[in-house]
């Protein structure tokens, strides 16, 4: 099977992807309501999409094509707000978060869809483990040359996205001591890391020929790199956020990512090199096990600094950028979370007063339906 | 000194206690027999058990004194009253009024059908009444338990446990109205046919909310030490029982109540091991094999073909009635036959009801009492595995496990 062609799309234009967990509301473990949760909500008209997932204790929610921070708010509100209509309609609270905190992997029943069937039987307990939410940002590209480039471009700035909606403090009862705990499972999959280096489009189309060829993949989506290219989107995409505790964090994730899009094609012109991958995991493991306070080592210069720093200096640089994109509220929450902490933080705060990982998720579920 | 001295005569006359415990160990085998291979609910055995040991059956259990059993049962039910109350979310009846009209249209379309059955079959509108109440009951205490048991989760779920709360409170208040109209035919004065169930529902709710304020009160001192905390509920559990017995109060409502009240009032949700720890567990366990004990089924003899009729027109009374409003309330026709088939159980609720208008009307005992007891005890065995069944029809217990 062959690579689809890049379709066209508007240049910077993006889309939100939230993974969102479903909630018993006696103990607040997640509950395998996503059916009766989609049904409820087919019921409503809303804009963009819900879907299944690959576990029946999460649902997909999806925006339209949104441009700014405040139409992508808007969207993400409406949809947050027919999510927990019907969450309350069916005694089911939704949250975000990228960990359900003490669920037990083997009690999660897989969503009956063949897909999701497939991956069950290929990954076996994996796939149960991928009981994880995430966010997904797409930006869109003029063209594919284009969208490697911004690809292997943004590559540097991952830890960024990763300490900024890092919310996974904790697995099966447990602190990590993670802030991102979530994506140490998607590294257990045999295709996650990074996208090859190639800068042509021809010559990832052959790349892509060969690994069909061996049978290894069958389409793009088995690909679970950091950033992928969308082709039928004509966009690429990120894929290394936890889905953040409130939509107001993941809009303005999804404008900075934005913004920074708009640094590198407009005014940063220099081209991506393999080097720059050298310190890729190192500064991606950094950003995982310590969020904003982890180590930052500047592939180009070798410097050291914090990534919180690093985004500050980031922040100074695209702020023309976003004035002219409309997201200059966007810009300032991500300034708040470098001084209040992002969600890892949040929720080892609500542990500490609560002592209760039940009682903690109960905030967590509150927080994101508004209530 | 003689061998009498030290040796024990023989027969042996050991207390009626060492054939409760043996009947414990008996039971909770059996029970996992059951599971292991049937792949049954536990509950089963220890009904069984009590049935087979029991007057009912080989007759190996002496009777041991009616008040001693009362206890346990009013303690073990107590608990599970208490459980069910804590896990019933009552503000989503107010997000999802559907619900609510599924258990009004169900709770009254069985008491209608159970009424006008009886009353088809010439019983006596009074008696045919109470009996229409205490049909109303979904056992709490088999609802809670093969929940538990089945760690089931889902829609149908939690609806069982709401529905189960609200058809108790319905049967306890209406029975004491019927039992208040009955006193009426016997010639009793208006007053004492309306108080009874006002002194009923004032005091059982004062009684709850006082439960509700020590409760919190507690838990803001010593919550965080589960197990502790457990002993300290454990604890006032049996006082609130023992008070609201006293006080002729009913401690099915006092109880059901308090949950249902700690769970409103309270901003977050606790939860607690099963049975509020292992001591609550084993008194759940003496309670069916105490249920299993007084099973009756004398009024088979008389009246089968009225007992398999009520059994009948209540399963398909419950069952059409929410169908009916299943779409509305947001659940699939699936889901909607496994709620139907779940609300079936009775049991001690039931049972402590009838034995309650046996003892105020012996003529009561000795006719509709007999059948309604026999329906009791089939839907005391049926009801556990007819719930397990549905929960998994639905698709709400873990897939892998059994």
């Amino acid at each position: 099977m062959s690579l689809t062609p890049f379709a066209p799309s508007r240049p910077l234009s993006i889309g939100v992807e939230l993974e969102l967990q479903l909630l018993g509301c006696n103990d607040y473990n997640l509950v395998s309501s996503a059916p009766d949760m989609l049904r409820r909500i087919a019921k409503f008209p809303h804009p963009g999409e819900v879907k299944p997932e690959m576990t029946r204790s999460m649902i997909e929610i999806n925006t339209s094509v949104q441009h700014e921070y405040s139409a992508l708010v808007r969207e993400l509100r409406a949809l947050r707000d027919v999510v927990s209509d019907a969450g309350r309609f069916l005694n089911v609270a939704v949250s975000g978060g990228g960990t359900h905190p003490f669920q037990h992997w083997s009690e999660q029943k897989i969503y009956d869809a063949p897909r999701f069937n497939y991956l069950s039987e290929l990954y076996g307990y994996l796939a149960k483990q991928f009981t994880i939410f995430g966010q997904h940002v797409h930006v869109g590209c003029t063209g594919p040359d284009e969208a490697l480039h911004l690809m292997h471009m943004l590559s540097r700035y991952i830890p960024h996205f990763i300490a900024l909606s890092a919310s996974s403090p904790f697995v099966q009862g447990h602190d990590t001591g993670f802030a991102s705990a979530r994506l140490n499972s998607v590294f257990s999959f045999p295709l996650s890391g990074r996208a090859p280096f190639l800068l042509r489009w021809s010559d990832f189309e052959q790349f892509f020929g060969k690994m069909t060829g061996t049978g290894v993949v069958e389409s793009m989506k088995d690909f679970y790199w950091d950033i992928r290219p969308k082709p039928e989107f004509g966009t690429i995409e990120i894929r290394v956020c936890d889905t953040p505790l409130t939509i107001e964090v993941a809009a303005a994730i999804a404008c900075y990512i934005q913004a920074m899009a708009r640094y590198i094609m407009v005014e940063l012109c220099i081209a991506p090199e393999e080097d720059d991958y050298l310190v890729y995991t190192f500064n991606r493991f950094q950003a995982c096990r310590f969020g904003l306070d982890g180590i930052f080592i500047d592939p180009r210069t070798h410097e050291r600094r914090s990534i919180r720093d690093d985004i500050a200096g980031m922040l100074g640089r695209i702020a023309g950028h976003a004035a002219e994109l409309g997201s200059t509220e966007a810009m300032e929450r991500i300034r708040e979370m470098l001084v209040a902490g992002n969600g890892a933080h949040w929720l080892r705060q609500a542990y500490a007063r609560e002592h209760n990982l039940g009682d903690v998720m109960q905030l967590q579920a509150d927080l994101w339906m508004g209530s | 000194m003689t061998w009498s001295s030290y040796l024990p005569l023989w027969p042996l006359s050991p207390s009626p206690a060492l054939w409760l415990a043996l009947s414990l160990v008996v039971a909770v085998l059996v029970g996992e027999a059951l599971v292991r291979y049937a792949r049954m609910p536990r509950i089963v055995g220890y009904t069984g058990t009590g049935l087979l040991l029991g007057p009912g059956g080989l007759n190996l259990i002496p009777q041991l004194p009616d008040a001693g059993w009362r206890l346990v049962v009013d303690l073990a039910l107590g608990i599970l009253l208490f459980e069910l109350g804590s896990r019933v979310n009552l503000r989503w009846l107010k997000a999802n009024p559907w619900i609510a009209a599924t258990s009004l249209l169900e709770a009254s379309a069985t008491f209608v059908a159970v009424f006008c059955l009886l009353s088809w079959f010439g019983v006596p509108s009074i008696a045919a009444v109470v009996v229409a109440t205490i049909m109303i009951a979904t056992s709490p205490a088999i609802a809670v338990r093969t929940v538990t048991e089945a760690r089931a989760q889902g829609q149908v779920t939690d609806r069982l446990l709401l529905m189960a709360a609200l058809n108790c409170i319905y049967a306890v208040v209406f029975h004491k109205l019927a039992v208040a109209l009955m006193y009426g035919e016997a010639g009793m004065g208006l007053i004492h046919s309306i108080l009874p169930p006002l002194y009923l529902i004032s005091g059982s709710a004062l009684l709850a909310w006082l439960f509700g304020i020590t409760f919190e009160r507690i838990h803001h001192h010593v919550g965080r030490h589960e197990e502790t905390f457990s002993f300290i509920l454990f604890g006032m559990i049996a006082f609130a029982t023992i008070m609201a017995a006293t006080l002729k109060l009913s401690p099915i409502l006092v109880l059901l109540a308090a949950g249902l009240i700690t769970r409103y009032q309270r901003r977050r949700t606790r939860t607690f091991p099963p049975h509020f720890g292992s001591a609550g567990a084993v008194l759940v366990v003496l309670m069916f094999i105490a249920n299993g004990l007084a099973a009756d089924l004398g009024g088979l003899r008389s009246g089968l073909g009225l007992v398999l009729a009520l059994i009948g027109v209540r399963l398909v009374t419950k069952g059409l009635a929410v169908l009916m409003l299943g779409h509305y309330s947001g659940i699939g026709l699936r889901q909607a036959t496994a709620l139907g088939i779940a609300l079936a159980p009775m049991s001690s609720v039931a049972l402590l009801l009838t034995l309650d208008t046996n003892a105020l009307f012996p003529a009561f005992a000795s006719g509709m009492g007999l059948i309604l007891m026999s329906c009791i005890v089939i839907l005391e065995f049926a009801g556990p595995i007819l719930v397990q069944k549905a929960l998994r029809f639905a698709g709400e217990t873990p897939e892998d496990k059994v």
